[in-house]
């Protein structure tokens, strides 16, 4: 059998690269494909768990902005400092008149502050008195009116005397602590 | 002097088989180290998009609790302003509801409306329309109702109505 020698070579070249072929295949290419699969796989579920998240988010927030809508006005009365000079000025014409003073401050009392109101008002308009009430929860502020509610007849008046709480977010926004007025 | 017939052909040492391998392996790993790139190129890009999508999350997730916080601020807040609103309307028909009660017959000279009392001050003719027009609802709302009456000079009697209702539950603010 006559075989030349570049026959020979051509075969030893032909294994060389097959052999680097095979080995490159499975040694490379192989895990590599088998990794970017994985990769693939795990990439479109972060994407398949941030459109859920996004979803989620959209509902979060259509909810928080109804929220806001339907109670605008109380987020913006926890919101607003309180002005007692403005207090008197929006509620003194249903008394003869309206003197508000700031009580001091116990620990426990976060949130809101606490003030005097003493009132006097005419003994025939017992009923100023009740809208007063009734337009204190239609202020710029969140105000509740406590018990005790002192009222003493004098003459032909009517002296009342309460305390009143008024909500704030913040209660270093309450402007005028000290500032109280006699109409 | 010519010792041959045919013509000398030139020896090369890539032969046309030579080449014909040649092209077949050169194509052949062409395309290996392209699909290679190629992965490798996607790999990378996976790893930059994973990047993008976790930071996407966090921050949308940032966002929620955000959200969240602003909800359950905004629900207490409305809580919290709906239980003052109705105290406030519970207070005024509670003091329509008073000065509803006394007859006219009887003076008031002064009224004390606590959370859990009432107490107040005036004058009757005598004890006996206090005891019936006032005392008597009085003793209606109130589980306690204690009087007591000092005599005027006119005839009259001053009286003084001390009134509590037995209940521990009262809401603080």
């Amino acid at each position: 059998m006559n075989i030349s020698r570049q026959n020979i070579y051509m075969l030893f070249i032909s294994v060389l690269l097959l052999t680097f072929v095979l080995i490159f295949s499975f040694a490379v290419l192989i895990p590599n494909g088998k990794e970017y699969r994985l990769k693939r796989a795990d990439l479109k579920k972060e994407y398949t768990k941030l459109k859920q998240l996004s979803d989620f988010s959209y509902d979060t927030s259509t909810t928080l902005q109804k929220l806001q809508a339907e109670h605008r006005h109380i987020i913006i009365a926890f919101d607003t400092p309180f002005s007692s000079q403005r207090f008197e000025k929006q509620h003194r014409k249903y008394f003869s008149s309206l003197k508000l003073s700031k009580l001091q401050k116990r620990e426990n009392e976060d949130n809101f502050n606490v003030y005097e109101v003493n009132t006097t008002s005419e003994i025939n308009s017992p009923k100023s008195f009740y809208n007063f009430l009734e337009a204190v929860n239609k202020s710029d502020w969140i105000v509740g009116v406590n018990f005790p509610i002192n009222f003493q007849r004098d003459g032909e008046m009517i002296k009342s005397s309460f305390t009143m709480k008024v909500y704030s977010n913040n209660k270093d926004k309450v402007k005028d602590s000290n500032t109280s007025g006699n109409l | 002097m010519r010792y041959s017939y045919i013509k000398p052909r030139k020896k090369t040492a890539l032969s046309k088989d030579m080449q014909l391998l040649f092209t077949f392996f050169g194509v052949t790993l062409s395309m290996l180290f392209l699909t290679y790139m190629f992965l490798l190129f996607r790999d990378y890009r996976f790893d930059q998009n994973r990047a993008e999508v976790l930071q996407e999350e966090r921050d949308l997730r940032v966002s929620i609790e955000t959200m969240k916080d602003k909800i359950t601020s905004i629900e207490n807040q409305n809580i919290l302003s709906q239980r003052v609103f109705t105290k406030n309307i519970v207070l005024k028909d509670s003091i329509h509801n008073l000065f509803d009660l006394v007859p006219g017959r009887i003076t008031l000279s002064q009224a004390q409306i606590m959370e859990n009392g009432l107490v107040l001050y005036g004058v009757t003719p005598n004890k006996d329309i206090y005891n019936f027009m006032l005392q008597a609802p009085l003793r209606s709302i109130f589980h306690r109702t204690y009087s007591s009456f000092y005599p005027l000079d006119n005839g009259w009697f001053r009286f003084v109505s001390t009134n509590y209702i037995d209940e521990e539950s009262n809401d603080e603010y």
